[in-house]
């Protein structure tokens, strides 16, 4: 039951048999709802809001609220342009989406009728929304008073790149775009707010990653104590990063709550979803490469344009998605020379957060391109050129040319595992025969590193207005022997209700079933960071383990006392401390504890809790790696592309349950297969998105995932207890690239090349157009 | 406005008043407070709100409650203890079926009905049969895997005499 075994999730039967409480089934006495009137342009001067006068009352505009402060997330680089983000717009409204009133009645049917029957006056103004529209000479400003449309714009130059210049047998050029996105958790968003007048505190229900940090942020966005608000996130159905921001819905509906005394819940709906959540991705990349005749890559230069929306997000700021891009962009490869510019483009869309991946997805998405084009390029076979540039074992532990610290694995190893359970042969066997329906076949591979856990020296150098350090954790035990575990991370899936179980019973021998886990609620577990950035496994995971070795060895000179054993020769297994084999039961020595201190060796302090806090040993992060391999079929006659194989070898460290690890590989593999193929909130020129259902933004349903096949490798962190590392996003990042690396491969015969995600029917039949143009 | 509605939820005659647009998930989640019944999407594509209405599977976010008048109507605690579901639940479980829980009720009722009528399933026929069940955790292979088990289960326990095609 301990670390590596495939536990069955005690998370599973609340959700089996429809118990699970969403942020939708709380029952608050009282309880209106709210919808939000938001804006129907991209782009205008508001003016004002016409509220019918039978509705006066149950509107409520940004002077209604004027007692909070807006959201401002702005980074520590040089030239950051300082903007604010109010959580209902005042006097300009900047996306299609963005909150003006929040409208309130009995049942959301007729909030939203309210919300239809005011009338917004504005002026419109042009629309910025496309990035090279925004960063054009003389471009309406989404800000008035910035002097253009750049959040920032950062650079990396690490070593000699004319030397590179000059010394380079071939030069690569490539240019790339991914689409616009969004999250898609199952359970949208959600806000529930009310007052509990016995406590004197502000309760606020959010569908979040991080209630603890939002209590902090809320609490000085209101202008009242931490000591007088509670944050609980309930289940949360899915988050993927874009419930790990700080949403001005959260500000609003608390704010209403504080202001009218009743409770206010507002439920998202999907459209206000696709429009209005945190968008992601929606990157370009010009890259070149340098390299010599056997393709070697001796140096790159890469800008990393990203579209991060009209407002920058607490509290990672517009600037984390390019940031991240350019700064991780040499993945797993030995690349001495790099020249990186990240730039974030400030637009009339909804801001951009973090979504799965975070800028890996779309960095691998250039570098493992990049590196099927140098292959090409000097005519080897591209996997063969993929291996020769990796990052060696015995490199280990290497230090990247952007000054990341790889701590351990075999990259190379991890590659040929993945290729050769593809069967590469095979399939090149079935591209020279020919498929009977005229499908080209193809297959593609790509790598990265996954950078995970990071702590206090990651995020400082980011520059962020909080630094996601440590994680705690509260062991306590009740007085009839189960434990119970009080923890600063959010379960939402990833199945922590078992695994930090596994981690007590590895310490303390105890039954997971014994075992229960609280987590999610400011009020009740210590203060702690939340669910994100492939964090909570390592982190949170480090602090049971210390709480519950402290315990442990309390358990021991309890029970040996009680056994009349020396303390050095008892051990701790199924429930009981243990001397031969006579034993004593943990309820007995809970119970002596709590209820019977006389029964105590002398000097022990009754009760029996322990209190932890863990940081890696670096903190720096454990890098997870993986390389994904896949083959497709492509249709040309229609562009219809269907994935047929898709293997992923991976190396997270020491695997806590291997069951668990497998579906959040392949949970993350469907992602990216969305991102590859199909998902995209595209923008017309007034600034509208076009997709707003699930109808135009299509996710991957039961056909479009293949049984996808995992490998696992097991190279322990040297860094963290246990040498676990983070593994909850990996999956989503190597997708597009392989997907992409496979499509051209079965493109090549037809001299076309995709260089956009996602890759939808129309692009694949307009690159072989254009293929066929040029010939 | 408001126009009465009767149905049988689960076994039980409920009556009420209520407006003609409300929709089969609000009235089961505000009115009965039966929230086993997620809503999803509310226009009918994602499958979490998926209830049998008179034993055929339904979109409770496109049915207006008054539209079924007199209508039969199970959700997922309906079927608590039923067999059938509770060899899925076990599955779900077994095969880890299910990340943050919120698409799987409407997974289980599909899963259910599909059972109900087909056994001889491989893996092809049950990603095409749950297709109109979106899950954005699993990659759907968990889920997968778990209906083919349950169907293993109970095939061997009772083997199907239906051939339906699938619907």
């Amino acid at each position: 039951m301990g670390i590596g075994a495939p536990v069955r999730r005690v998370e599973d039967r609340r959700f089996l048999e429809g118990k699970g409480q969403y942020l939708a089934d709380l029952d608050i006495p009282g309880t209106v709802d709210l919808a939000f009137l938001r804006s129907p342009v991209a782009h205008a001067r508001l003016k004002g809001v016409e509220i019918p006068e039978q509705y006066r009352g149950q509107v409520f505009l940004a002077r209604d609220i004027d007692f909070v402060k807006p959201i401002v997330a702005v980074g520590k680089a040089p030239g950051f342009k300082y903007s604010e983000y109010p959580p209902l717009a005042r006097d300009k409204l900047r996306f299609v989406g963005e909150m003006v009133a929040m409208c309130i009645a009995r049942g959301r049917a007729a909030a939203e009728d309210i919300a239809q029957a005011c009338v917004l006056d504005f002026e419109e103004l042009p629309a910025v929304w496309d990035m090279e529209v925004a960063l054009r000479d003389g471009a309406p400003l989404v800000h008035d008073d910035w002097t253009d449309n750049r959040f920032v714009t950062t650079e990396i130059k690490a070593g000699d790149l004319e030397a590179v210049k000059a010394a380079a047998a071939v030069r690569v050029e490539k240019s790339l775009r991914m689409g616009r996105h969004v999250g898609v958790s199952m359970e949208t968003r959600g806000v529930l707010a009310h007052y509990d007048n016995r406590l004197g505190e502000l309760v606020v229900w959010s569908s979040t990653q991080f209630p603890h940090v939002i209590r902090t942020v809320l609490a000085q966005s209101l202008g009242i104590s931490e000591s007088a608000l509670r944050v609980v996130a309930p289940d949360v159905g899915g988050g993927f990063g874009p419930k790990n921001n700080f949403q001005p819905e959260e500000l609003a509906v608390a704010a209403l709550a504080m202001k009218i005394g009743r409770p206010v819940r507002w439920i998202e709906d999907r459209r206000e979803h696709f429009i209005a959540s945190p968008h992601a991705r929606e990157h370009r990349y010009k890259l070149v490469a340098y390299a010599d005749k056997a393709g070697r890559i001796l140096g790159i230069e890469a800008e990393v344009m990203v579209d991060a929306g009209a407002y920058s997000v607490w509290p990672w700021t517009a600037a984390m998605e390019a940031g991240m891009a350019a700064g991780i962009m040499t993945g797993p490869y030995d690349i001495p020379v790099y020249h990186g510019r990240a730039i974030t483009v400030c637009t009339n869309k909804a801001p951009l957060g973090p979504y799965r991946g975070v800028g890996r997805t779309g960095a691998c998405f250039a570098i493992e391109t990049l590196i099927d084009a140098v292959a090409r390029a000097v005519g080897r076979d591209p996997q063969e050129v993929r291996i020769a540039n990796m990052v060696q074992p015995s490199a280990m532990p290497y230090r990247s040319v952007t000054g990341k610290l790889y701590d351990s694995g075999d990259y190379p190893e991890c590659a040929r595992r993945a290729i050769a359970a593809i069967e590469p042969e095979k399939v090149r066997a079935r591209q020279q025969r020919g498929e009977p329906d005229g499908r080209l076949i193809g297959f593609g591979v790509a790598s990265y590193t996954e950078q995970s856990a990071h702590g206090t020296a990651e995020w400082v150098a980011r520059g962020l207005p909080v630094v996601f350090g440590y994680e705690p954790a509260l062991a306590r035990f009740t007085p009839d022997g189960k434990l119970i575990l009080f923890v600063g991370i959010q379960n939402h899936g990833q199945g922590l209700e078992t695994t930090l179980a596994q981690v007590a019973h590895q310490e303390l021998g105890l039954p997971v079933s014994d075992v229960i886990v609280r987590h999610g609620d400011s009020s009740t577990s210590p203060y702690g960071m939340g669910t994100f950035a492939s964090r909570s496994m390592t982190m949170a995971g480090g602090a049971v383990s210390r709480a519950c070795a402290t315990l442990a060895e309390k358990m021991k000179r309890i029970g040996a006392h009680l056994l009349q054993a020396p303390p050095g020769e008892v051990r701790l297994a199924d429930g009981k401390v243990w001397f031969g084999e006579q034993s004593v039961g943990f309820a007995e020595i809970a119970e002596a504890a709590y209820l019977h201190p006389e029964r105590l060796p002398t000097g022990e302090e009754p009760a029996l809790e322990a209190n932890a806090v863990y940081e890696p040993g670096r903190s720096t992060g454990a890098f997870s790696y993986a390389t994904h391999a896949c083959t497709v079929a492509v249709d040309p006659g229609t562009g219809v592309v269907e994935v047929l194989d898709y293997v992923v070898c991976h190396d997270c460290g020491t695997i806590v349950n291997p069951m668990i690890v497998e579906a959040q590989v392949v949970g993350g593999v469907a992602q990216g297969l969305g991102t590859a193929l199909y998902e995209e909130i595209p923008y017309d020129e007034n600034g509208q998105p076009l997709a707003s259902t699930f109808l135009d933004y299509r996710i991957p349903g039961p056909t479009e995932v293949p049984d996808v096949r995992v490998l696992h490798m097991e190279t322990p962190s040297p860094h963290t207890r246990f040498g676990i590392k983070g593994m909850g996003e990996g999956g989503a990042i190597a997708p597009p690239a392989a997907v992409v690396n496979a499509i051209n491969d079965a493109l090549r015969p037809l001299g076309a090349e995709i260089n956009v995600t996602p890759v939808t029917p129309e692009r694949v039949l307009e690159a072989i157009a254009a293929a066929g143009a040029a010939r | 406005m408001k126009v009465p509605v009767s149905l049988t939820v689960n076994g039980e005659r409920v009556a009420a008043e209520i407006e003609p647009r409300t929709h089969l998930g609000d009235f089961l989640r505000d009115h009965l407070r039966l929230t086993a019944t997620h809503l999803g999407c509310e226009h009918g594509v994602c499958g979490a709100c998926t209830v049998l209405v008179n034993g055929e599977p339904v979109r409770a976010c496109i049915t207006l409650a008054v539209s079924i008048d007199g209508a039969e109507v199970k959700t997922l605690e309906g079927l608590q203890g039923e067999a059938l579901m509770e060899t899925l639940k076990a599955a779900f479980h077994e095969k880890h079926g299910l990340q943050c829980g919120f698409c799987t009720p409407g997974m289980l009722i599909s899963a259910w009905d599909l059972l109900k009528r087909r056994r001889d399933l491989d893996e092809r026929a049950v990603r095409v049969a749950m297709s109109g069940n979106l899950c954005r955790c699993t990659g759907y292979q968990g889920i997968v895997r778990s209906i083919m088990a349950a169907a293993e289960k109970v095939g061997a326990a009772a083997p199907s005499t239906i051939k339906e095609p699938l619907r």
